[in-house]
């Protein structure tokens, strides 16, 4: 359906994003995740036509629409990232004046509005201006103003950024559920892994402007089918200790927080043994020790060397 | 354009204060800088000499000839207290032959008395230098007398046969503080289009079909009609409820504040294509417009700036072409014909402005 095709974007000379490919499919849950100023919102800005990229393709169906943007911006939804609200307004009244520029106008008018916030559920507070909301409201009206004009794209750029736990599982139920029932092609931006996990089918993963890795959970998840991620609690934490584990033969990687232990391992070694003599060696007591499966969060780590929120 | 034209109004109509505020503002700052002269600027005239009641009797009679100003003799301590309070602008110290100003700012009117007071000491200093020469006492009454059937006598006449018409500082200076309080206001709508942008409520208007002609119409034609409504209901307020002198031709005048008010929110455009935040705005634009009124001479006399360069710059800026249209029909009858050349000028800076403008804020997009 959609499709970027070594797509660039420098900004005076500098790159922000480098032959991106990516595609979405007509249904399907798309996740591009990323750390912060990994180039997720350039891209978006591209797709949805609000920035000309230096160079490559945008295809919808096949057909390059970069200097023809209005085919795209018919179908289509963007959710930014900061609140594109009147503060000023009601809720109803942002909708009526997002749906207007959209060329809605009477019943009509109102039926979107209605059934926008109905998905996001608000409603019975139509009436209430937009200031007087708390961030996870207006972050749902934020969503409600993209699907005014039923766009089958939805593209969302970190829509739960600063909000409360509970307005978040709203809005990714909310986004599930226009996904699922109503048949809306999704790309959901986060730096959130759980929420990419959560929701998407497929997920790209960006760093430093460039596509690093791509594909179902599944997919990215096999890159650390060689590994084991084993999480040990300790009494206290030594750094003879942290080094003399980083030595033992088969050991990656080795995390330190507070009294806590990661390590990432060639799948199948025996560490306990090896563990329980050297915590003896320096008088540390092993309070906890178990096997993770890997985490999506495990395969950004082991792909930038970073964790998402660095 | 209708829709963007409708949230802006809707915007107001939650927070009607604001417009109410600059309706005001344009009142108050008129009545208090241009009042005193509508009606007569008080001036206190004071000496301190030893035959100070002689001195003061003398210069009081002198001085008040002009309906413009009535002088009123107090005591040095009184006068020097009430312009110190700000009751009065303006207090004159007398001696026998000189003066001194005593102000406590450098207000519009100080410069008004301060051109009379001095055309009445040199007058005196004339007859004094005359009497001194001829050796003669008589030489005031002599003068007065033949002045009466001088020789060569000059009468002047208006275009329409009709005397020279009074000019009144008071009007051009209600004017100039209607166009203040207007330039302001009309920035900061012109600044919504920034303000939107910051937010991302431009962006969503890009991605839907209205156009960008549109968008551009909708903020500008707002901001123009919603100026217009506070310059006319000012004037109007001045006009019928006041009684202050602001023409009979009330049309044309609306008529030229409306090219003037099209001019300037161009120019605000033209600042918004400079700046990437309304913060930026917020502290450019009102370091800018002040100074406007300054260079254009709209507080002076018509005249007091000679110096070419200062002209040139009022020549770029609207406000010196609409004051020049404004007072040709308020003290002259000026009709259309005559102020076409302030509109088309005004137009032009119009549109260059507006132009370039709307280019900055377009490269900036990308």
């Amino acid at each position: 359906m959609l499709e970027t095709i070594k797509l660039s974007k420098s900004f005076k000379g500098k790159k922000a994003v480098q032959d991106v490919n990516l595609y979405l499919d007509s249904g399907e849950s798309v996740g591009l995740l990323g750390p912060n100023g990994a180039g997720k919102s350039t891209t978006i800005s591209m797709i949805s036509s609000l920035i000309k990229p230096t160079a490559g393709e945008i295809k919808l169906n096949g057909v390059n629409i970069i200097n023809n943007p209005e085919q795209i911006r018919r179908i289509l939804g963007v959710v930014p990232q900061e609140l594109a609200l009147y503060e000023a307004l009601s809720a109803y009244e942002n909708l009526k004046f997002f749906g207007s520029i959209y060329k809605i106008r009477g019943n009509e008018l109102d039926k979107s509005i209605q059934r926008a916030l109905e998905i996001v559920g608000l409603q019975d507070r139509q009436k209430d201006l937009v200031k007087t909301f708390s961030g996870g409201m207006k972050r749902r009206v934020n969503i409600a103003a993209a699907l005014l004009h039923h766009p089958k794209i939805l593209i969302l750029d970190e829509p739960t950024v600063g909000i409360d736990p509970q307005s978040r599982n709203h809005i990714l139920e909310t986004v599930r559920m226009l996904n699922k029932n109503e048949g809306t092609t999704v790309m959901y931006t986060s730096h959130y892994m759980e929420e990419v996990e959560q929701l998407c089918d497929r997920l790209y993963i960006m760093d430093h402007g460039e596509i690093i890795a791509s594909g179902t959970k599944g997919e990215l998840l096999s890159i650390l089918s060689t590994e084991d991620t084993i999480k040990v609690q300790l009494s206290k934490m030594d750094d003879r200790f942290v080094t003399q584990v980083k030595s033992i033969e088969g050991v990656r990687k080795v995390e330190a927080a507070n009294t806590n232990l990661k390590i990432i391992a060639k799948k199948g070694i025996n560490l306990v043994s090896e563990l329980v003599y050297l915590s003896e060696q320096h008088h540390i007591q092993l309070i906890n020790f178990h096997t993770e499966n890997p985490s999506l969060e495990d395969v950004f780590l082991h792909l930038t060397g970073r964790t998402l929120r660095d | 354009m209708k829709s963007v034209m409708w949230a802006q109004l809707m915007k107001d109509k939650r927070n009607p204060l604001f417009i109410l505020l600059f309706i005001a503002a344009s009142i108050v700052a008129t009545i208090l800088f241009a009042g005193g002269i509508q009606t007569p600027t008080m001036v206190a005239v004071f000496s301190e000499e030893e035959n100070a009641p002689e001195i003061e009797e003398k210069w009081h009679e002198l001085l008040n000839v002009d309906s413009s100003f009535q002088f009123e003799i107090v005591t040095p301590e009184k006068a020097r207290e009430d312009v110190m309070n700000g009751v009065i602008d303006v207090a004159v110290n007398v001696t026998e032959t000189d003066y001194q100003i005593v102000i406590a700012s450098e207000l519009p009117t100080v410069s008004f008395v301060q051109q009379h007071v001095e055309k009445v000491f040199q007058r005196e200093a004339q007859f004094r230098a005359l009497e001194e020469a001829k050796g003669d006492k008589n030489v005031r009454s002599k003068m007065n007398s033949y002045l009466k059937n001088a020789p060569i006598q000059i009468e002047a006449k208006g275009l329409d046969g009709e005397g020279l018409p009074n000019f009144n500082l008071g009007t051009q200076l209600l004017f100039a503080f209607v166009f203040l309080v207007a330039m302001f206001m009309l920035g900061l709508k012109v600044n919504n289009v920034t303000n939107d942008k910051v937010s991302g409520v431009w962006n969503r208007m890009i991605l839907s079909p209205i156009r960008k002609t549109g968008m551009y119409s909708g903020y500008i034609l707002y901001t123009f009609l919603i100026t217009m409504f506070q310059v006319i209901v000012v004037l109007i307020l001045f006009k019928y409820v006041m009684n202050y002198e602001v023409g009979d031709n009330l049309g044309l005048i609306l008529l030229i504040a409306s090219f003037f008010v099209f001019s300037m929110i161009s120019i605000a455009m033209l600042i918004t294509g400079f700046v990437k935040t309304p913060e930026q705005f917020y502290s450019i634009y009102p370091s800018v417009i002040p100074l406007i009124p300054l260079v254009s001479g709209a507080y002076m006399m018509p005249g007091t700036i000679s110096n070419p360069v200062l002209m040139f710059i009022a020549d770029l800026f609207p406000m010196s072409h609409a004051m020049d249209a404004i007072m040709s029909v308020v003290f002259y009858d000026a009709g259309l014909r005559d102020v076409m050349m302030s509109l088309l000028l005004m137009l032009l800076i119009g549109v260059i402005a507006m132009g370039l403008g709307i280019n900055l804020i377009e490269r900036r997009n990308q």
